[in-house]
């Protein structure tokens, strides 16, 4: 044990990490208080020199205090490695230990922020499976230094490993060009409703704030204008459209930018390396073990392109608000790549040529079922609250959207499997196809509704550590069969799920 | 279909077990927390009727006595109809229970999969010394198992048993 003498005693963090907590302490304060700093800056003109002077110097032994704070984090920040245990001391006044053994350890990720970039340095955080609050960061390190602990925690042999990365050229890897293709063929519609979320989000803190200093009127003139001319309207309404449609198009090729730059993806010793991130850089190592399910996902367009995205799912600990966290998702896949994931995760290739079956067609009349009723609920309350029934117009654009969308969904639900994997594919505009080895699944539900009791149908929900699956309106007989097979496979499996 | 049809005959198959009724006295359980619940509600309706002096803000309160009574009955026939379908069955490898009138529900726990046991005596049901068991598997805990109303002899028992079998 050679390489773990480096971590037998206790060592803390590189010294550059001050900075990084430093950072991320003015970010916190920062977060807390803008809003209050936009008012204080607001009232500029009302306040004497003396009171100024006051202020600053208070701001300045602030900044000292944080300082000092962030110095004292650092100092008391210990790690080692002992016996197979990773032990880790904190806090300043309140003294935190922390103690993981090697074998809970789930994952090893590397991350660099804006600041760590800079000074390059890497963020470690070591993710445990099982207890909710068991995920542990250790801000700054250098990279050797950050190599030899993710070394010698997964207890990989050093020697291969090394070769392997030498020899390999990486499975993935998406260049600036690809991932504008990528971008392009985004579901801008999402990121467009993202953006709105978070732009009105801030709008509204903004809003709170200046309700009251006399600004609101500004939304009040503009939603005033009225356009009597029908021409005007629609060319406003044409011009709003185009806006919306470049915001969605750039918002997806933000967000596509932030999180997928400069995508690599390795092959080592049955795990994945995966590493991607603009401001945020992200390096996930995942063993093939731990992967759950996988999703492969395209759109129309995407699939001319011949390129789709890859889910993988983690196993998620305790609390479900995680669940983001631990999905991953790598885009811009050919086929091939495609092809080598899923033999990496023992996704035999000929599940995809087994026998497909499709839902119950009660699965299509209850979906035109309630969207019936949704309509004619919909259509009372505009005749009710704008007692104008020229809206109502609106329902030759609304209807056949939404018998497209129904019929689109209900072409795309359908379910196969072969000895050891089931396929479940669903998804209206974009096509999701999940794969699940049946050995993954953890427990296993029949629901039946008294309208599917009629029909003899169920629904088959398949519950996995990272999230559930569900196979709606199989016709009962064939629900039981696959049932029983289910539990047999998982029953009979000596492999661990994770 | 790859694997053949004579394997899946061969299959157990969880449509054909003789599956076990829970304890009748959990029926009384139901009963008695219904009864408890709402002689709360008719004291709350009662107390505001008697000491709310405007009655012009409250004009359907005696209508709420209706509503109440209703909805009493109403529950204790649904739990009444629905008591009979909890039932559950503990094979070597699994433990199942299904239940429900209008949303059945059959979920199947294999032992192989199951985090830890839980056993815990609700004060209702500890008058008539029954239990509850609940196993937790790493699926999402909203669908993991629960058997109410075991006496509670048998559901040491069977904690013992699944404690076995997830060790063994």
């Amino acid at each position: 044990m050679v390489e773990n003498s480096v971590f037998a005693d206790f060592s803390k963090q590189s010294p550059k990490g001050i900075l990084v907590i430093y950072g991320r302490l003015l970010l916190k304060v920062f977060k807390a208080t803008w809003i209050l700093l936009i008012i204080f800056i607001q009232r500029f003109s009302e306040l004497s020199e003396e009171v100024f002077s006051y202020i600053y110097i208070g701001i300045a032994i602030f900044f000292v205090f944080l300082l000092i704070r962030a110095y004292l984090i650092y100092k008391n920040f210990l790690f080692k490695i002992e016996d197979g245990q990773f032990i880790l001391k904190e806090g300043i006044l309140k003294k935190k230990n922390t103690s993981i053994s090697f074998d809970r350890i789930q994952n090893i990720n590397f991350k660099q922020n804006l600041i760590q970039q800079l000074i390059n340095v890497y963020e470690v955080s070591i993710e445990t499976a099982g207890s909710k609050d068991t995920e542990i960061a250790i801000k700054a390190l250098t990279y050797e230094k950050a190599q030899a602990l993710k070394t010698a925690l997964s207890q990989v042999d050093k020697r291969t490993e090394e070769v392997q990365a030498a020899l390999q050229k990486p499975l993935l890897k998406i260049g600036f060009k690809a991932l504008l293709k990528v971008s392009l063929t985004e579901n801008h519609l999402q990121n467009l409703l993202i953006f709105v979320a978070v732009v009105f989000g801030l709008l509204q803190q903004l809003n709170e704030v200046f309700t009251g200093i006399g600004n609101e009127d500004v939304l009040g003139n503009y939603t005033a204008v009225n356009p009597e001319d029908i021409f005007n309207s629609i060319l406003i309404f044409v011009i709003l459209v185009l806006i919306l449609l470049i915001i969605g198009v750039l918002s997806s090729f933000v967000r596509v930018l932030l999180f997928h730059f400069n995508l690599t993806l390795f092959v080592k010793n049955k795990s994945f390396d995966i590493t991607q991130g603009l401001l945020t850089k992200k390096s996930i190592i995942l063993s093939t073990g731990k992967v759950q399910s996988i999703t492969v996902s395209t759109n129309p367009i995407k699939k001319k392109l011949g390129i789709s995205f890859v889910t993988f799912k983690q196993a998620v600990s305790g609390k479900v608000k995680k669940q983001q966290h631990k999905l991953i998702r790598i885009v811009g896949c050919k086929i091939e790549q495609i092809r080598t994931i899923k033999e990496l995760l023992y996704v035999d290739e000929t599940i995809d040529n087994e026998t497909r079956y499709v839902p119950n067609a009660y699965y299509v009349l209850r979906m035109y079922f309630v969207v019936s009723v949704m309509f004619v609920v919909l259509n009372g309350i505009i005749l009710f609250l704008l007692k104008d029934a020229i809206w109502l117009w609106g329902n030759l654009l609304a209807i056949p959207l939404a018998i497209l969308l129904i019929q689109l969904k209900y072409k795309k639900a359908f379910y196969q499997f072969n000895k050891e994997v089931l396929l479940v594919g669903k998804g209206r505009i974009e096509t999701h196809l999940t794969y699940l080895p049946f050995f993954k699944i953890q427990n296993i539900n029949m629901k039946q509704t008294i309208f599917q009791k009629r029909r003899n149908v169920v629904n088959l929900v398949l519950q996995t550590a990272s999230g559930k699956i569900t196979i709606p309106c199989v016709e009962e007989n064939r629900a039981i069969t696959l049932y029983n097979y289910i539990l047999y496979k998982v029953e009979s499996n000596k492999e661990s799920w994770m | 279909m790859e694997f053949s049809n004579i394997e899946v005959l061969q299959l157990p198959d969880i449509s054909k077990l003789t599956f076990k009724r829970i304890h009748t006295d959990y029926l009384k359980v139901i009963s008695l927390t219904i009864t408890i619940i709402f002689s709360a509600l008719f004291i709350v309706v009662f107390l505001l009727e008697t000491n709310v002096e405007e009655i012009g803000m409250f004009p359907y309160i005696k209508h709420s006595y209706f509503l109440l009574i209703f909805l009493f009955l109403s529950l204790l026939t649904a739990f009444g109809i629905g008591f009979s379908r909890r039932k559950y069955v503990l094979r070597d490898k699994d433990v199942t229970y299904k239940s429900g009138v209008l949303f059945k529900k059959t979920t199947t726990v294999p032992f192989s999969r199951i985090q830890h046991v839980e056993l815990d005596e609700a004060p209702v049901s500890r008058i008539f010394s029954l239990a509850s068991i609940r196993v937790f598997t790493a699926g999402d805990s909203s669908d993991d198992l629960v058997i109410k109303g075991i006496k509670k002899e048998e559901a040491l028992k069977i904690k013992e048993f699944i404690n076995q079998q997830i060790n063994g």
